[in-house]
């Protein structure tokens, strides 16, 4: 009887080693290969896109409106703005100072950061294109951005990996190379060969459609007006008649408006205490408010949502601690990004664009009182915004500079904000086609007509006659701070130049960034850098 | 299994009512040194297996009452041979005791034990005379600079943070670097959660031969704990252990008084704040444990222990209270041959965890600023704030006696540990085991931010105010083992075998969320979140959940010993284990240990040592991060508008990914005279293939991570312990033991040649990365540029190191090949160092325990951010140490603010005497007094020197870290003093010890 006991015990114990073996892991929390096949998708054209909406969403992902991403690499670095170290605050390891003298170099986390963004954008839009569930206009809407991104990539870095399957390695190849990439791929999805007056765009599988957060036809158009705008830059050669094509079908065309009179949205950051607050924001305003949604000048945008499309922090970026009491926002800003005082006095007084652009002066609180700053270090408790700034670093006080408000601030708005981005709108693609015009002419005042038709919107008088520095300087006032001016100043030879405190760049290799060193060394001698770095 | 408790329980009320009943006798008897014959005072007898005793008085006398069925008395000296004496008929006993002989005691291993003079690794047993003494948080604690290339170090004062334990160092990189704690059999168990007053013993594997056996759990070493257990055939005895302390801060930061505020132009606000001392206190903290131990029968005994716990924090509303109880059972069955040990342990701890940063806020809090609104020198709504004062507009500052006060962070953590072996003999060498273990963990956590509180309250917000934050997660580990041990007689020399199974589950979820926007201040709604308006506006609701797989490690195992005559040693074990974590080519991995030892004093027949071993141990283990899901790729939803979903890549997988492997190679030398006692071990450990989650080509894979096994770390180290008599008369001893570690670590391969750590963060030293990991060279190293005075706009000047005549020194360009960077100091000590003193005189003992630690510096953030006078933030405090420079106005990092952090500290001190209460009801007492920190001397400027061997990272404006950063926080970047650090503390204890 005993030795049952024992024989049971035994069996048991030795049987057990060969009962569990079995080391499968089943990501139960988690989503992986599993279920990521493309039957995910349920399909449904949402606004975003449908089974697109990743592809889209990295718009906001890629750091097209927050810090440390494409939008700061593309601004800071200009005469729109910088970020002033204050005592300690904002000295961040030198990174914002580099970007703005143009000393950046390789180890530059922002210059990583963004290319790591990119790709990931673009690995998105390569599943998506590898999808086999999508139909024809969704497949050339992915191709399409894929190209914007990729023109991204080219505008900054310049020789860049072409990579168009998921998880595959391609070589590095040069900035012609990349630029005929996209072109190309823009060219594919509208169905024609080149861009010309008489183009037919009746076979690009994309829809006409005036979905802002979808490419549509003029929204490929609208990308291919920049990249041949700045084809010179990346190419040496000049594409300036399809550059002025491309923008000029889109504005023939007659789908969209300039936001001029007559086009208002509600004012969402009015304080009903204080009277000098409109009612309506209306024309220039209205195309950024955070009620820009399906603006009539809007082509193809970002969707920004406070709730489910994250990504806008500008209230953050911008603001002093203080200007909180103002919109009542959710957080407390962080006081970064400032525009200097010589772009700021670029405008005429009575130029919409600058009260929509920037907050100035002092500041009054949801009830009409002043805003206060109890660490004030200007002599004055009233929080003020100073459009001159007194140093860049080490020492900037902490209420100088105009802050940037184009995108506008609504009242109890959160850290992540509601307007949409504008990557092409009605307003550009104006002087896309003066500019492309006037170059390929020969005579900046060829343009002169498109020109004054954002300055009539913008409530300024007429240009008689334009040259090169007036038609960059209407450009930097219409389009601040909407990551153009870096690629305007290297178009117009500029961006080498000195600036406030900011010397002339020794060489134009800092014309394009470098190749981030994580991921040369991620690469493992698959890249390499740059001229320069 | 509930049967078995009914009948434990059952025993254990008969025996409470029977133990009285017993038969006694009285005996009496005196103890002599056998040299001298002097009498021996404060020498223990004890009656065998009875856990009954007594001390020897000022006469070397003793009087105990004895069960009628005692058979022997055990009497016990330190420094002396143990003396049994058989019981006679007589009553009087005249004993002698001799000075010398060693005894061999029994050494826990995996899976057995093993007779110390067996062992062919680095093995440490520590018995809980060897305990530090006082004011004890945390059971790791207890082992503080007692073993030889141990680290515990418990940054602050924190009575809710885990201490970070070290063994030898880093293990690994991104795998858990804390020894797996194994209690009673039980793997994977919580140091947190064990009353001190249970532990018999503490064994510590250091060596990857000894830990091999437990595979990729081992692989940061092993800490043993065996609780104590009755005794078949005793009878009852019953213990009380209470302690009463008082602890305070030890440090705070230098900083100015609102005098010296205001007159060094800072915003005076009128009033005169300390802080600091607004927000801390004298502690008071009180501990009971309870424990009644005896046999059921002759075959089965117990022991049941109930342990209550009420620690505060110096902080002001920190603290815990604690329960915990404890059963272990064991049991013979079927003519002995079967045995049974059931353990328990039950645990329920309510965390008041407090608000760490009000520490940092009291440093930086204007000192001018009025603690109440109505004290404010302008106009202000103190209404809004709940009745305080805040500076509004400034980063990262909050009126810290207002947090404190109005806000609650509370856990609640319940544990259930069960264990039960049973071991079958079948035969007198073949015994076969089974091990079945069961831990659960619920922890909940309830942080309420009400309406008025600026600090994530949102007061300032006219309408959305309020939030509340739940987290909940459990965890049931379970563990199933079986494992047989066959012992072979060899004429004079044994053979031992082991060979077994492990199946290990560990299954983990959590959720969280947090919403906010409550009606007013008259609930805590932290526990009525229906209330919240963010139901009517979902946006603002913050949730999100995790559910782990089921993560298994499956591991087959064995191991032969071989003593030869006593005199060589064998030891050889191997195990094979798989994880589910890797990729299925890679899952399954191979690790060997083998040991040798010779005793010398048995071979050369040396006279003056008892015990004269060398030995040499190696080891193979591996390990993998906690992340579950390592080799797969790991995607994210993206909701698009009207319900279409597509996902993207979050982290790319990786197929081939597997076991980091850490090999060691131990050599030691054990030697033993009479009075002395050494231990010298030289090791060398090469971890390879560490696995990190690195940055990879973003092109390639569409996002910028995956898990790789990316590089290759050595050390080499050095372990020293003496012991000695250094008195042993009768009337007065003193024992002083010393260890002594050092080591060093190497980054052999790495995919980045170079590359930089340890972010000091905002505001306004993001990107500024301070610690430098570079190939080929040693871990820990602050890298910066070397400050030269003040420029003329108040910004700091550096040196041209180079001498190239450019000067580059802002922090991101640290690994720039012209940069004037260099190293400032290393994080990690050189030497550290425990010494134990243990004098008795009389029925007195004073046991004196310094601890040092030498060589590492730390970088002081507190001033790397405050003490600079920058002009525009002039509402937050300077700190203000003797370092300050004058003039500099703008704070950049550099060697200013690295300091050595050199310390040596009494660390503990205790002075106890032991009461004979004669025969009656109270057996024996003993009280003590125990001050933990009394001198500590240090040449650096924060509040706390001891090194930082873990960063967890900044916290800023709000943020909060979470454990997790700070426990499993970023081993490559030691050194980091970071501002979030709970302030260190000094306290008195008064403890009594009754046993009965």
């Amino acid at each position: 009887m005993k030795n049952i006991y024992k024989y049971i015990f035994t069996l048991t114990v030795l049987s057990l080693p060969f009962a569990c073996t079995n080391l499968e892991e089943d990501l139960v929390g988690d989503i992986t290969t599993d279920i990521s096949a493309p039957g995910i998708s349920t399909g449904g054209e949402g606004s975003s896109g449908g089974p697109l909406s990743a592809a889209y969403a990295s718009l906001r992902d890629a750091g097209t409106a927050n810090h440390g991403g494409y939008y700061s690499i593309q601004e800071i670095p200009t005469d729109e703005m910088a970020i002033c170290a204050k005592g300690g605050d904002w000295f961040d390891g030198g990174i914002l100072i580099e970007l703005h003298q143009h000393t950046y170099t390789s180890v530059h986390d922002m210059v990583n950061g963004t290319w790591t963004q990119t790709y990931g954008a673009i690995n998105t839009c390569n599943e998506a294109v590898a999808n086999t569930s999508l139909d024809e206009n969704q497949i050339a809407q992915a191709r399409a951005l894929r190209a914007y991104y990729y023109w991204r990539l080219m505008d900054l870095y310049g020789r860049v990996k072409l990579i168009t399957t998921p998880g595959s390695d391609a070589p590095q190849v040069s900035r012609q190379e990349v630029f005929d990439f996209v072109e190309s791929e823009l060219l594919a999805v509208l169905g024609i060969s080149e861009v010309s007056n008489s183009m037919d765009l009746s076979s690009s599988p994309l829809s006409t459609d005036p979905n802002t957060y979808q490419i549509n036809q003029y929204g490929a158009l609208g990308i291919l007006s920049k990249v041949y705008l700045n084809s010179e830059v990346y190419t040496g050669t000049p594409r300036w008649g399809e550059a002025a094509m491309a923008a000029g079908y889109v504005i023939d065309s007659g789908v969209y408006q300039l936001c001029g009179e007559g086009c208002s949205v509600t004012n969402l950051g009015k304080r009903a205490a204080v009277d000098t607050d409109p009612d309506e924001l209306t024309g220039y305003a209205a195309v950024f408010a955070p009620n820009n949604e399906g603006n009539s000048e809007h082509i193809f945008s970002v969707e920004y949502d406070e709730v489910s499309g994250g990504g806008m922090n500008f209230s953050q970026m911008n603001l002093h601690y203080s200007s909180q009491f103002t919109w009542n926002l959710n957080s407390q800003p962080w006081n970064g990004y400032a525009t200097l005082e010589e772009f700021y006095n670029s405008y005429d007084d009575n130029d919409a664009r600058k009260t929509a652009n920037f907050i100035v002066g002092d500041q009054l609180d949801f009830g009409g009182s002043a805003v206060l700053d109890y660490a004030s270090d200007d002599g004055n408790l009233v929080l003020s915004y100073n459009p001159s700034i007194n140093e860049l670093a080490p020492n900037s006080l902490r209420e100088a500079g105009a802050r940037p408000g184009k995108f506008s601030f609504k009242q109890f708005g959160r850290d992540n904000m509601d307007n949409d981005f504008p990557i092409v709108r009605l307003g550009e693609l104006y002087l896309n086609r003066a500019e492309a015009m006037s170059r390929m002419a020969g005579d900046w005042n060829v343009g002169l007509d498109d020109v004054n038709v954002l300055r009539a919107r913008a409530g300024v008088s007429d240009f008689s006659s334009i040259d090169a520095d007036e038609f960059l300087a209407e450009r930097g006032r219409e389009m601040f701070q909407e990551c153009s001016r870096r690629v305007d100043l290297i178009r117009f030879g500029r961006y080498n130049d000195s600036w406030w405190e900011k010397p002339a760049d020794p060489s134009d290799h800092v014309n394009v960034f470098p190749i981030p060193n994580a991921q040369i060394t991620a690469a493992g001698g698959t890249l390499t850098q740059n001229e320069g770095y | 299994m509930k049967k078995l408790f009914t009948q434990v329980l059952f025993a254990f009320t008969l025996i409470l009512i029977g133990s009285s009943l017993h038969a006694q006798r009285n005996i009496s008897g005196v103890i002599t040194d056998g040299e001298t014959n002097e009498a021996m005072i404060g020498a223990s007898v004890l009656v065998d297996g009875a856990d009954i005793g007594t001390i020897t008085d000022i006469d070397g006398s003793f009087n105990l009452s004895v069960p009628a069925g005692a058979e022997r008395l055990v009497i016990t000296y330190a420094g002396y041979s143990d003396q049994i004496i058989n019981l006679g008929d007589q009553s009087y006993y005249n004993v002698s005791l001799n000075a010398g002989a060693l005894l061999d005691e029994v050494v826990v291993v995996g899976y057995g034990s093993q007779s110390e003079k067996e062992i062919t690794s680095s093995v440490v047993k520590l018995d809980n005379e060897d305990f530090n003494q006082g004011d004890i948080t945390d059971a790791a604690q207890l082992m503080q600079g007692k073993v030889a290339g141990l680290q515990v170090y418990n940054r602050g004062g924190d009575p809710n943070a885990e201490s970070v334990i070290r063994l030898r160092g880093i293990s690994s990189v991104g795998a858990n670097s804390q020894p797996l704690v194994v209690i009673d059999g039980i793997i994977g168990a919580s140091l947190q959660n064990l009353d001190p007053n249970d532990i018999e013993n503490i064994n510590v594997l250091k060596d990857g031969s000894a830990a091999a056996i437990y595979g990729s759990r081992g692989s940061s070493g092993v800490i043993i704990v065996t609780t104590k257990k009755g005794k078949p055939g005793s009878g009852v005895k019953f213990s009380y252990n209470g302690q009463l302390a008082s602890s305070s801060p030890l440090n705070s930061v230098d900083i100015m008084t609102g005098e010296e505020f205001a007159a060094a132009g800072g915003t005076d606000l009128g009033s005169r704040t300390d802080w600091v001392d607004e927000v801390t206190r004298t502690a008071l903290s009180h501990y009971h444990s309870f424990s009644a131990t005896g046999g059921i029968g002759d075959q089965s005994s117990f022991r049941v222990s109930a342990n209550v716990r009420d620690a505060q924090g110096i902080l002001e509303n920190s603290g815990f209270d604690q329960f915990n109880t404890r059963l272990n059972f064991s049991s013979l069955a079927l003519n002995d041959k079967l045995s049974i040990d059931v353990n328990a342990s039950l645990l329920n701890r309510n965390q008041q965890n407090g608000f760490d940063e009000a520490l940092r806020y009291a440093v930086l809090y204007n000192p001018t600023a009025p603690v109440l609104g109505a004290d404010s020198p302008f106009q202000f709504n103190a209404d809004q704030f709940g009745g305080y004062f805040e500076t509004l507009g400034l980063f990262d500052s909050f009126n810290p006696v207002s947090l404190i006060n109005q806000n609650r962070n509370n856990g609640e953590k319940r544990e259930v540990n069960l264990g039960a072996l049973f071991g079958y003999s079948l035969t007198d060498a073949l015994k076969v085991n089974l091990r079945l273990g069961r831990q659960h963990t619920d922890f909940a956590n309830r942080i309420y931010y009400p309406t008025t509180s600026l600090f994530n309250g949102n007061a300032t917000s006219p309408t959305r105010k309020g939030l509340s934050e739940t987290f909940e997660e459990n965890t049931t580990f379970d563990l199933l083992e079986a494992f047989a041990t066959y012992l072979i007689d060899l004429d004079g020399s044994n053979l031992s075998l082991t060979g077994g199974y492990s199946y290990q589950q560990e299954n983990y979820n959590n959720f969280f969320f947090s919403l906010g926007d409550f009606p007013n201040n008259d609930f805590d709604f932290g526990n009525i979140i229906e209330a919240s308006q963010d139901r009517d506006n979902a946006g603002f609701i913050d949730f999100n959940s995790q559910v782990s797989p089921d993560q298994k490690i499956i591991a087959f195992f064995g191991r032969a010993n071989l003593n030869i005559n006593d005199t060589y040693f064998l030891n050889a074990s191997l195990r094979r284990e798989g994880s589910s974590k890797l990729g299925a080519e890679n899952q399954w991995g191979l690790f060997p240990a083998f040991g040798a030892g010779v005793d010398l004093a048995q071979v050369m027949n040396i006279g003056i040592f008892d015990r004269l071993k060398l030995r040499a141990g190696y080891g193979v283990t591996g390990s993998l991060p906690s992340d579950w899901g390592l080799s797969q790729e790991i995607r994210e939803v993206v909701n698009g508008g009207d319900g279409s979903v597509s996902t993207k890549l979050l982290r790319a997988g990786n197929p081939d990914l597997k076991w980091e492997e850490k090999a060691e190679t131990n050599i030691g030398i054990e030697a033993a005279t009479g009075k002395l006692g050494i231990t010298l071990d030289l090791y060398s450990r090469n971890i390879s293939d560490f696995i990190l989650s690195r940055e990879v080509d973003a092109a390639v894979f569409g996002v910028n991570t995956r898990f790789e096994n990316v590089g290759k770390l050595s050390t080499q180290g050095l372990e020293l312990a003496l012991d000695y008599d250094v008195l042993s008369r009768s009337n007065f001893g003193w024992n002083t033991g010393l260890v002594l570690s050092t080591y060093t670590t190497t980054l052999d391969e790495y995919v980045n040649d170079e590359e930089t750590r340890g972010n000091l963060g905002a505001p306004g030293q993001n990107g500024t990365n301070v610690i430098k990991v570079a190939v080929g060279e040693e871990l820990g190293q602050i890298w910066g540029p070397v400050f030269a005075g003040v420029a003329e706009d108040g910004s700091p000047l550096f040196e041209d190191l180079n001498g190239d005549g450019t000067i580059i020194a802002s922090q991101d360009q640290a690994l720039n090949p012209d940069g004037d960077f260099q190293t400032l100091g290393n994080g990690l000590p050189d030497l550290e160092l425990g010494w134990s003193n243990q004098i008795n005189i009389g029925a007195w003992n004073v046991n004196a325990f310094f601890r040092g630690a030498f060589g590492h510096s730390l970088v002081n953030t507190f001033r790397a951010f405050y003490e600079p006078r920058i002009s525009t933030q002039s509402s937050y405090n300077y700190v203000n140490t003797s370092k300050q420079v004058d003039g500099l106005t703008s704070a950049r990092f550099s060697s200013l603010y690295v300091e050595k952090a050199d310390f040596i500290k009494l660390d503990n001190l205790t002075i106890g005497r032991n009461i004979d209460l004669g025969s009656g009801a109270l057996n024996s007492a003993m009280v003590s007094l125990t001050l933990r920190n009394p001198i500590i001397i240090t040449s650096y400027t924060g509040t706390d020197p001891e090194p930082s061997l873990v960063d967890g990272g900044a916290e800023d404006n709000g943020e909060r870290l979470t454990d997790g950063d700070v426990g499993f926080g970023d081993v490559l970047a030691p050194g980091l003093d970071r501002r979030n650090n709970y302030f260190s503390s000094r306290s008195i204890t008064l403890g009594v010890q009754i046993n009965f």
